[in-house]
């Protein structure tokens, strides 16, 4: 698929478009054929949104993309896949569009060259390890961090608690300021503005968004791993991703709660809501991840758009990693490993946020908005 | 590949029987000759060998297999095509109660009246009666064998009540069979596999003579069926009854149909069903591929403007009756034409009623410059469009009953639906006959065996879908009828042969 391998940042094709157009182009000729057939109108949201649309621009073109769920259903349905010549692969076609996306409603649309790909994530890492250390190392020395003890240690006494809160405060800000921006240009872009959005539209995208409504295919599941085997392996390992990431943003919930308002500092008992909830959501976060990994290295290659797979496995390293480290924090609490193992597990939640709009991360919220307009578009009918 | 096709099915004689008693271990011809070694299915013995590898063949295999046969489909196509015409298809059209993948109830009569009003009417009234009551439970039995059914949407064509549609379409229903069929173990699926004759004895075919992998192979069987498609892909078949016409038609589905297993049946004395020239034939974009385009190139627009020939006239009512029932009158009116290409015209009022054509239209601000764009002559077509102009009464445009609005004193006239054209821009599309399927097949009895022409049958010879669909469908065709006569006599060509295997 020649067709989809222009990409944004690249130069402009011969006849003067820029990459993105020669995508959108591309993307508009194979859904053009798609509204000309119509089958798959039964199987997700893309198709029936599709056929309220005649001509497509770049934003249809966006939200039919994020309105994607990548379950390829369609084309495993579609009689129009190479070597057919119109040469059909909307899943690979809708996918490197949203690669484009979450650069280009970006803010910086291009990230500092020392901060990309795998030695960006290094750089990254570097930086925000020795960020915490130099704290810790200020604060309370060599020896605190790696003073033997025979209790569950709290961890404020390496990193003092407004500097915690402090530095996990700024990340967090930074990134929600760059997705909100980044999720305002997108609903720009594909004309939510101006438009009625009700409760019940809302309601039914979280709703969809909770149930993972459109991992289902048409109702027979993703094809995924196999192009042949519809199965229900995607949708369930990402349900523990994303409810295990939940209880884990329950747990800093619950130990803010105790802390704040109840007067009880860490180090929280085995039975206690925040290590229930972390434990329970560290274990999901990382049993789901590691599937979704398995699962990724069995794919099938037709269908995937390689830019993607690789935020993918970004994505999924990065929450398999932080996984692991917040449960090691747990097991270690009462040794002399837990100061530097909490100092790791402390950079990477950092980093976490301050990468994450630039990660597959993104797709939480564009997905969302598209789902958002939709529902809003139909309601609107 | 469509190169690659035999130039005339009919004129490949049948290969000379293989020298008596001499096949090779394994049942394989050949050999020692470099070629990549004979597939395992070739050396045993079948229950069932079933030619064809869309709808009819699955069907019949699951069927036979449900009663315990072991069975080998050979289907020609390489596996990425494989599922012949039935994965462009998209509904079948069954009798039913009220049921949520239907607005209500569609009963016998109704049916078996609406299949009596297109064309002339069935062509052997037991098999077609047959046909619609066993259609009843046919839904459920493709449920079963794993079929997926769309929710009723509001897009399909006004035939949700009537008709059930297959989640994803034909590919993803025969894809869902497929998968079905791997898991079980006693159906075997062979790709790539042509089926080149029979050998008989009498009418009881002993085995099957196939070509894999550019080696025949021979496959004993104690039944075959036959649901290997009609010819529509055999241009020179069809140039027999058409003429030199042929060289513009386009065909809609596989070029892997080239009916020459029907050619081959024929010469071993097969009864003939279905007229010479009976085709299903639609209006497509005459930009679509010659083969395989399906259903992504057909034209809504007919019933929304005019159309006229390459002089510039128009030839038929456009407005007859509403577009559902008259869709596939329009391939074989293109067909009449001279050079068998016409043009549908229409104007920017109605430019949003239809589906979007999928290679965009030509356009311009004045229909003289327009015909000139289309290649046409600008006066011939100017005048014409005056002339239906000036005939157009008026009345209140509703397109979704047979309106008021129509023209009077023009010859043809246009009966329904029928506005000036007025409104710049004006568009236009040439358009060329995209045949679907052709009807002459083989007949066959009540349990699916192949009629002989000396008035006795096949012993266990069946067939089952386009191949034999002439003994329902005369001349008209019903849209999703064509699936319903691949499942019904499918399921009764694998169930009727399983019971002559186990005797």
């Amino acid at each position: 698929m020649s067709a989809v391998s222009p990409r944004p940042g690249q130069p402009p094709a011969p006849d003067g478009r820029t990459s993105l157009q020669v995508l959108v182009d591309e993307a508009a000729r194979q859904l053009t054929i798609c509204n000309a057939c119509r089958y798959c109108e039964g199987l997700c949201a893309v198709f029936p949104a599709l056929e309220r649309r005649s001509l497509l621009d770049t934003g249809d073109v966006s939200q039919l993309s994020n309105l994607c769920h990548d379950c390829r259903a369609c084309y495993d349905a579609c009689m129009y896949t190479a070597p057919h010549e119109f040469e059909l692969n909307v899943p690979k076609t809708l996918a490197a569009v949203r690669v484009a996306d979450y650069q280009r409603y970006l803010w910086p649309r291009r990230v500092p060259k020392v901060f990309r790909g795998w030695a960006g994530v290094a750089a990254g890492a570097a930086f925000s390890a020795a960020l915490v250390l130099s704290i810790a190392v200020t604060h309370g020395g060599w020896g605190r961090l790696t003073a033997t003890t025979d209790r569950a240690e709290s961890p404020y006494v390496f990193i003092p608690y407004p500097v915690l809160i402090g530095l996990m405060l700024a990340a967090a800000v930074f990134a929600v300021a760059v997705a909100g921006l980044a999720g305002r240009r997108y609903w720009v872009a594909v004309g939510g503005p101006g438009r009625h959005v009700g409760a019940g539209a809302v309601g039914r995208a979280v709703w969809y968004a909770a149930t993972l409504r459109y991992l289902r295919g048409g109702g027979v599941d993703c094809y995924y791993p196999e192009d042949d085997r519809p199965s229900g392996a995607r949708r369930g390992l990402h349900a523990l991703v994303a409810y295990g990431f939940g209880l884990c943003i329950v747990s800093t919930a619950a130990a803010a709660v105790l802390q704040d308002l109840a007067g009880q500092p860490p180090p929280y008992p085995w039975l206690s809501v925040p290590v229930i909830s972390g434990t329970a959501g560290g274990i999901g976060l990382l049993t789901g991840c590691a599937g979704l990994l398995g699962l990724k290295a069995r794919s099938s290659g037709v269908t995937s758009f390689a830019q993607m797979t690789v935020k993918d496995y970004g994505l999924l390293t990065a929450l398999a990693f932080l996984a692991l480290s917040g449960l090691a924090t747990l097991l270690t609490r009462s040794t002399a490993a837990f100061g530097m193992v909490f100092l790791i597990h402390l950079s990477s939640v950092i980093l976490a946020f301050a990468s994450a709009p630039y990660s597959k991360f993104m797709h939480v919220v564009f997905r969302f908005l598209a789902l958002v307009r939709d529902n809003a578009e139909i309601a609107g009918r | 590949m469509h190169a690659s096709l035999p130039a005339r099915a009919s004129d490949e004689q049948p290969l000379a029987p293989s020298p008596a008693g001499r096949p090779a271990p394994g049942g394989v011809q050949g050999g020692g000759d470099g070629l990549p070694p004979a597939p395992a299915w070739a050396g045993q013995d079948w229950d069932i060998v079933v030619v064809g590898g869309g709808n009819a063949a699955l069907a019949s295999a699951m069927a036979a297999e449900d009663l315990g046969a072991r069975v080998l489909i050979l289907e020609r196509s390489p596996r990425h095509m494989r599922g012949g015409n039935s994965r462009h298809t998209r509904n079948i059209r069954c009798m039913h109660e009220a049921n949520e993948f239907n607005s209500g109830a569609y009963t016998f009569d109704e049916l078996w009246d609406d299949l009596c009003h297109v064309g002339d009417g069935p062509n052997d009234e037991a098999l077609a009666r047959f046909t619609v009551s066993d259609s009843a439970t046919i839904p459920d039995w493709m449920y079963a064998h794993g079929a997926r059914w769309q929710q009723p949407l509001a897009g399909t064509l006004h035939l949700g009540r009537t008709n059930r549609f297959f989640l994803g379409g034909g590919k993803a229903l025969l894809n869902s069979y497929y998968r079905y069929a791997r898991t079980r173990p006693d159906i075997t699926v062979a790709y790539d596999a042509k089926v080149e004759e029979f050998e008989l004895t009498g009418t009881n075919c002993r085995a099957v003579v196939a070509s894999v992998d550019g080696r025949r192979v021979r496959v004993r069987t104690r039944a075959v069926i036959c649901a290997s498609g009609g010819y529509e892909a055999n241009l020179d078949w069809l140039r027999r009854f058409w003429g030199d016409a042929v060289d513009n038609y386009i065909i809609r589905g596989t070029p892997y149909n080239d009916g020459h297993v029907l050619a081959w049946l024929y010469e071993a004395g097969a009864a003939q069903a279905g007229q010479e020239r009976g085709f299903h034939a639609i209006a497509l974009d005459a930009r679509s591929p010659r083969f395989d385009g399906g259903i992504a190139t057909r034209l809504d627009t007919i019933p929304f403007g005019i159309v006229i020939n390459a002089s510039g006239q128009r030839f038929y009512d456009e407005g007859e009756d509403v577009w559902p029932k008259r869709y596939a009158i329009w391939g074989r009116n293109i067909a009449e034409q001279p050079g068998q290409i016409a043009t549908s015209l229409w104007d920017a009022k109605v430019s949003r009623l239809f589906l979007p054509p999928m290679y965009g239209v030509t356009q311009a601000g004045d229909i003289g410059t327009l015909a000139a764009r289309l290649g046409l002559d600008p006066g011939a077509v100017s005048k014409t469009v005056a002339e239906y102009n000036a005939a157009v009464v008026d009345g209140s445009f509703d397109p979704a009953v047979l309106d008021n609005c129509r023209t009077e004193g023009l010859r043809p006239p246009k009966s329904h639906w029928a506005q000036r054209l007025d409104q710049p821009p004006y568009s236009g599309i040439a358009m060329r006959p995209g045949i679907t399927f052709t009807y002459m097949g083989v007949a066959v009895d009540k349990d699916a065996r192949v009629r002989h022409t000396d008035g006795s049958v096949f012993r266990n010879i069946f067939a089952a879908g386009e191949i034999m669909s002439g003994n329902v469908l005369s001349t008209g065709y019903l849209a999703g009828f064509g699936m319903t006569i691949g499942s019904v006599w499918g399921r009764q060509a694998g169930t009727q042969a399983a019971r002559h295997v186990r005797g």
